[in-house]
């Protein structure tokens, strides 16, 4: 890395304000650590083994640590050096995401790679774009409130105090009041808007629709000890550099190698190995060097996400589970879900610039819930995205059919166009699924096959949600409008209930057939609602932290199952997150929850 | 005017109000003062030198044969023409798409109904040449420029001229378009001359960007000059009514949502 020059007027510091001394990685340009402050020996047994350093695992292996177990987390992809390796540039971001092979079929194919999937330490959390929305209390019930899909075995109430904290660890900026759902304020200012939040206010406001402007986004607005404040260069989701949006790398990671834990990289798990008495006892994995290695432990969680952990699950397949592992009830890898993503596109008369700003920064869920008057149940969100040159064309190769001189013209206005998304909650279908192809990977495990159908109430909602998201541009002052339908994230395909017949795992992630294998990640989702899964994922994780601690030695010996919930431990929290920030309304659940529990 | 007459000026871009030939530039587009590379003192060390190599020649081709690649040139030269620019500043296109498919680079996904990406462009050359002699008598290659754009006009229509209906069956045509239409987005969009010529501020950290709204400038980015320009008389390229309205809901692609 080369030196600053020597006049910082003329050139601002060259990226990190001081470079990395040998063995020592960059997260963000202030926060330098060492990856491998523990190595267990070879052979040794550890607590936890955790699959998958991503949004849940991060969180996991952090609290788990920090608590006092022995815990290492398997990643396939690197410990990035985010100075070295993540770069201001969209083809320099594609190592950053899940590019080994995987099939996708189906009436409706997903895209999957850069589209939705990690890989690296942080996994999706560090491309994301960090909008961080709750979940409504109504996702929790939706079979009961309208007769689709089915409720979640816990309530909106169980998983708030873990909103709440997480909240505050990332942090999230956003407004002081957020009107939707279990209404709220958050605890750090919002960002200024760039002019693709200018768009959807402009536009909303001309409908009567309420909207929300400068979060929630797990973006530092302001510098908060080492990590700095966002300086609006729009490459969020190609790694920020910069060290403003939270991801599990610069959040969790650091506290929980200081607090014992281990993290080996490029290490990619082929086999969850089923010991004695119906308990797991280790994982195998390839290494950096190809070779096949296993890893014992007291207990697994995978944490893939939710193509790669049904993968994993079916790859473990056994003779007392020859479907593959904890699915007796044939529902690992079911009820795979995306929200339907379509970006809309506004030309307007003039200047936008949307490469200026993070992509996500303003919205509405003025649509989320059930609306009687619609032919659909359930709804969407609308957010502001801001793809850079080279997304933004293949968006106007598809919305517009661009090739040839059409393209180039479009493109040179490129500074003209703004871009909004929808956000809609497409439903769980037992037929939309993950099971394995015949292709196999690099290492000869079996790659996934994802199959993805529309159905009746999801086709509904996307057609009226997209032309709201039209009208919202036109009434912009857009002077044309297109869109182009894509999809956005990925959860279910191991869901959580409380019938084993009928779900993976409980409500804390413990799979119904072996009580020492859990999954924590996405794919526990029964539902999904309008809002980004990360921040719930994170949360749940969280939880399910709080909830093995609880448990302690029990989880190891016992194959009794408690299902009272935990007491949120914000000692666990990263050091100087909670109690920071400013208390808004709607907030402190943490302390009456804690209360309450201490006086039962 | 008889298309094909003259090559050179059929194929540039046309003055909207004289209708005489605009001659090619260094940098096309509104912003003809501005150039990003200017600014790359101001970039983080790991971002200033991938976007630099950019700069460098191209590497000899190691995937497409020598036959291939004349066909891919030409076939990109339709897809993302460059007449507008002087030969000098024109930006490379198939080296790059030789580059991921001799890599085996893949974006982390197959669809069902598409062979891996390699086998999926020998396919459609193929489609091309079987195409061409089908309805026009000669191969694709010895076609007027003009015609050549008829062929790939009824591609991105998903309308396939007869003769390689064989292929079609192997290879879902509108996934093979987008694919190399995207792979020639991607070769174009990632070369900071492109980035010039549309006005797109780079690699931004640790500088930051400060004027946020209304799409202001930075003090060192550059307003818009426009000019009113019309498609080269010879091709069929150029936006037409369909391309404002959802009339492609056969194309769909990959790439990053958040």
């Amino acid at each position: 890395m080369s030196k600053p020059s020597g006049n910082l007027i003329g050139s601002p510091v060259d990226g990190a304000f001081q470079p990395a001394d040998q063995g020592r990685h960059h997260l963000g340009p202030m926060q330098k650590i060492s990856p491998a402050i523990r190595r267990f020996a070879p052979g040794e047994e550890v607590d936890y083994l955790i699959v998958g350093v991503g949004s849940a695992g991060g969180v996991l292996l952090q609290r788990l640590a920090r608590a006092g177990f022995r815990v290492i987390g398997l990643e396939a992809g690197p410990f990035w050096d985010t100075e070295k390796d993540w770069y201001s540039d969209e083809i320099g971001a594609q190592r950053l995401y899940w590019q080994d092979l995987r099939i996708t079929g189906g009436t409706d194919p997903l895209a999957l790679g850069a589209n939705n999937s990690g890989k690296g330490v942080g996994g999706g959390s560090v491309h994301w774009a960090a909008f961080t929305p709750r979940l409504h209390p109504s996702d929790f019930r939706v079979h009961s409130l309208d007769g689709v899909a089915v409720d979640w075995p816990m309530r909106y109430e169980d998983l708030k105090p873990y909103y709440e904290l997480l909240e505050l660890e990332m942090p999230v900026s956003g407004p002081a009041w957020f009107p939707w759902g279990d209404p709220h304020g958050y605890a750090y200012g919002p960002h200024p808007l760039g002019e693709v939040g200018n768009v959807l206010v402009r536009g909303c406001t001309r409908l009567g629709i309420r909207v929300c402007a400068g979060g929630p986004v797990a973006i530092n607005a302001g510098s908060h000890d080492d990590r700095p404040h966002c300086i609006y260069r729009g490459f969020c989701i190609q790694g920020c550099k910069v060290g403003a949006k939270a991801s599990t790398l610069i959040t969790h990671v650091p506290d929980a190698l200081r607090s014992g834990a281990e993290i080996r990289d490029y290490s990619m798990a082929s086999r969850i190995a089923l010991g004695p008495n119906n308990r797991v006892d280790g994982v195998f994995y390839f290494d950096r060097d190809g070779r096949e290695q296993f890893q014992k432990a007291r207990a697994v969680i995978v944490c893939g996400y939710a193509i790669e952990t049904p993968r994993l699950l079916l790859n473990s397949a056994c003779p007392e589970y020859p479907m593959g592992l904890a699915n007796s009830s044939d529902t690992v890898g079911r009820y795979l879900m995306a929200q339907a993503g379509n970006v809309i596109l506004g030309r307007f008369p003039g200047l936008v610039r949307m490469y200026k700003a993070p992509p996500a920064h303003a919205l509405t869920e003025e649509f989320y819930e059930t609306d009687p008057k619609r032919d659909f149940a359930r709804g969407f969100a609308i957010q502001t995205v801001g793809p850079l040159p080279i997304a933004f064309g293949k968006q106007i190769m598809a919305a517009m059919g661009a090739w040839g001189w059409g393209l180039r013209r479009v493109m040179m206005d490129y500074n003209h166009w703004c871009a909004l998304a929808l956000l809609g909650e497409i439903l769980p279908w037992h037929s939309n699924r993950v099971t394995l192809a015949k292709e196999r990977d690099q290492f000869g495990i079996p790659v996934a096959y994802a199959h993805f159908n529309l159905y009746d109430n999801d086709k509904k909602m996307i057609k009226f949600g997209r032309e709201k998201v039209m009208e919202v541009m036109s009434a912009a002052g857009a002077e044309q409008v297109v869109q182009e339908q894509r999809y956005a994230h990925l959860v279910g395909a191991a869901r959580m209930g409380s019938d084993p017949a009928t779900s993976v795992v409980d409500k804390f992630g413990r799979t119904h057939d072996i009580a020492n294998l859990f999954i924590c990640d996405g794919s526990v989702m029964p539902t999904q609602g309008s809002a980004n899964p990360g921040l719930t994922i994170q949360a749940l994780a969280a939880r399910t932290a709080d909830y093995l601690i609880t448990q302690g030695e029990n989880v190891f010996r016992s194959d009794h199952r408690d299902l009272t919930e935990p007491t949120p431990r914000v000692e666990l929290s990263p050091p100087g997150t909670f109690r920071k920030g400013i208390p808004r309304p709607g907030t402190g659940w943490i302390f009456r929850r804690r209360a309450l529990q201490a006086k039962a | 005017m008889k298309y094909g007459a003259d090559p050179t000026t059929d194929r540039l871009p046309l003055d909207a109000e004289t209708r005489k030939p605009l001659q090619p530039r260094v940098q096309p587009g509104y912003y003809p003062d501005y150039d990003v590379i200017s600014q790359q003192r101001f970039w983080d060390a790991a971002t200033r030198e991938l976007v630099l190599k950019r700069l460098n020649p191209a590497p000899p081709l190691r995937f497409f044969t020598p036959e291939e690649a004349k066909l891919m040139q030409v076939v990109c030269d339709h897809l993302l023409p460059q007449d507008d620019r002087e030969p000098g500043h024109r930006i490379e296109i198939v080296p790059s798409i030789d580059e991921r498919l001799f890599a085996k680079k893949g974006p982390g996904y197959r669809y069902e109904d598409m062979p891996p990406d390699d086998e999926a462009y020998r396919l459609f050359l193929q489609a091309l040449d079987l195409m061409a002699p089908a309805n026009y008598g000669r191969p694709f290659l010895e076609l007027t420029w003009r015609e050549q754009e008829e062929i790939l006009q009824a591609l991105n229509k998903s309308r396939p001229p007869d003769g390689a209906g064989e292929i079609w069956k192997r290879l879902s045509l509108p996934k093979v378009w987008t694919l190399l239409v995207g792979d020639c987005i991607t070769a174009y969009y990632q070369h900071p001359w492109s980035w010039s010529e549309i006005g797109f501020g780079g690699p931004a950290y640790p500088r930051a960007y400060m004027r946020l709204e209304r799409g202001q400038p930075e003090p060192w980015e550059v307003d818009e000059q426009r000019y009113s320009w019309e498609a080269p008389p010879d091709t069929l390229s150029d936006l037409d009514e369909s391309s404002h309205h959802d009339h492609y809901p056969h194309l769909t692609h990959g790439g990053i949502h958040d």
